[in-house]
């Protein structure tokens, strides 16, 4: 669908919330948890990235919230640096792959920098019972205690969060959502697990940020093709570059859906899908944020 | 031939990611393989050493009276228990899975609770006739005690009511009843 850049609210030195309405017709209903995932125009190529929708499910349009990522994705310096009132995007229809567990009474919600946004549309459902801690540098303090309520606490200096005793000392009524940048996530993943936490009872969604590393090359043995992965590109946007349309969903390394053999060569995870042991056998790749060890990979698509 | 809604229990064995492990059985002891497990495992057990009169305690070590003593109390350490806790329910198959349907109402996880067959072939009968249940049954054919059907006991298993399916044996030719037989599983 085509939607139009309606508004850009500067909400800190590095995120702006962009409100996106439909050319025409109304937007399909996204409830909490839901993302869309934009095409943006780059030079030679389209990035497509994924973003949470914070706005309400009744709202007329879709908003999103987007860091500008330094040195890996271009999807968020287009944004944030070319994007202007009156533009047309190209966005996919929402998915939702991180909507609240509904087996579970009590949520606890744990998330770092942008990944604020899943949980805010949280905010929206009714009679939600959550308790929800917040991580984020100082900079972005002022820009992250505007968008929370009083509720959540916010946490920007050093060791505030103790995460250990927090998991620790939850009930066992509670599941645990997490959403994050990749370092967040395996140090929140490990304090779970030695807090006890059964993998069932924790949901985890991340965006943004390890799609970027050396180059390598891919060889694609059913396709038959080869091709070159850049050192700012994921291999799944270089796949589709190439003009292939592998499978994938969330495209932060989340849900599973882009996963494909491995044949040869070694994989960089970078996910949080795949179990320690299913890594450690290398017979799989999450091509949204994996990458390749070696120069070459080849995979079985 | 292979009976879905009959459970398949595993031996058991401690999950190593919990923190604190609790076995809760209908029978006197706990199987042997329990006590040799190593960690930090507490054990219930219903154990009386006259009518109304529950064994000694001991360390990590509880017995209780009766399974209706038994049940309610885990349903209190549940609510007041933190993350990392696994419970281990073993013994007859109405026990293990009321104990089950207990921790799943306390919001625990599937992967939180295991269960265990031990201890004789009895099975508790849920009449579908008059809904009754009647428990300990050890044999294939038997009389309801309240509606007075003659109730052949099925291999299908209701984990919510944690109970076998006892159907009317005779509804085709009236008190045409086959001989009981003792059960084997
Ligand atoms: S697209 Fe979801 S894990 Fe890659």
């Amino acid at each position: 669908m085509r939607l139009v850049l309606g508004k850009i609210d500067v909400l800190g030195p590095s995120i702006r919330r962009f409100t996106l309405s439909p050319v025409s017709g109304v937007l399909p209903v996204a409830g909490a948890g839901a993302h869309v995932v934009l095409e943006i125009p780059g030079p030679g190529r389209v990035w497509k990235n994924a973003y949470s929708i914070v706005s309400t499910p009744s709202s007329a349009s879709y908003e999103i919230i987007v860091r500008r990522v330094e040195h890996s994705r271009g999807g968020s310096a287009w944004l944030h640096d070319h994007a202007r009132v009156g533009d047309v995007l190209e966005v996919q229809a929402p998915q939702n792959l991180f909507p609240p567990s509904r087996t579970s009474r009590r949520h606890l919600l744990l998330s770092a920098g942008i990944g604020i946004t899943p949980f805010l549309s949280y905010l929206h459902v009714p009679g939600l019972s959550f308790e929800w801690h917040h991580c984020g540098k100082a900079e972005d303090a002022a820009a992250f205690a505007a968008l929370l309520p009083e509720t959540v606490t916010l946490h920007t200096g050093r060791n505030t969060l103790n995460l250990a005793a927090l998991l620790a000392a939850q009930k066992l009524d509670t599941h645990l959502s997490l959403c994050g940048p990749e370092s967040f996530m395996d140090f929140a993943l490990a304090a779970a697990e030695h807090a006890g936490w059964p993998g069932q009872k924790i949901h985890k969604e991340s965006f943004g940020g390890a799609t970027g590393g050396a180059p390598f090359i891919v060889h694609l043995r059913r396709s038959g093709q080869s091709i070159h992965v850049g050192a700012e590109e994921s291999l799944l946007d270089a796949m589709e570059a190439a003009g292939l349309v592998p499978p994938c969903l969330c495209r932060g390394g989340a849900c599973g859906e882009c996963k494909l053999p491995v044949l040869e060569g070694v994989v960089e995870h970078h996910d949080h899908y795949l179990s320690s042991s299913e890594r450690a056998a290398n017979d799989a790749i999450m091509t949204c944020v994996s990458r390749a060890r070696t120069t070459e990979i080849t995979l079985d698509f | 031939m292979t009976i879905k809604s009959r459970p398949i229990y595993a031996p058991f064995k401690l999950d190593v990611t919990g923190r604190v492990h609790l076995v809760v059985t209908n029978l006197a002891e706990a199987p042997v393989e329990v006590e040799e497990a190593v960690g930090d495992v507490l054990v219930w057990t219903v154990k009386t050493v006259a009518p109304g009169v529950p064994a000694p305690a001991a360390r990590n070590l509880r017995p209780f009276r009766s399974v209706a003593e038994l049940l309610p109390q885990l349903a209190v350490r549940l609510a007041q228990a933190t993350v990392g806790l696994r419970i281990y329910a073993v013994g007859s198959e109405a026990f293990i899975w009321d104990a089950y349907n207990v921790a799943m109402g306390a919001g625990l996880d599937g992967a939180e609770v295991f269960t265990h067959h031990a201890g004789p072939f009895v099975r508790r009968v849920y009449c579908t006739h008059c809904r009754t249940m009647i428990e300990d049954v050890a044999v294939t054919i038997i009389p309801c005690p309240v509606c007075g059907a003659h109730l052949f006991v099925r291999d299908h298993f209701s984990r919510r009511l944690a109970a076998f399916m006892g159907v009317i044996v005779d509804a085709e030719v009236p008190g045409e009843i086959p001989a009981a037989e003792a059960l084997i599983s």
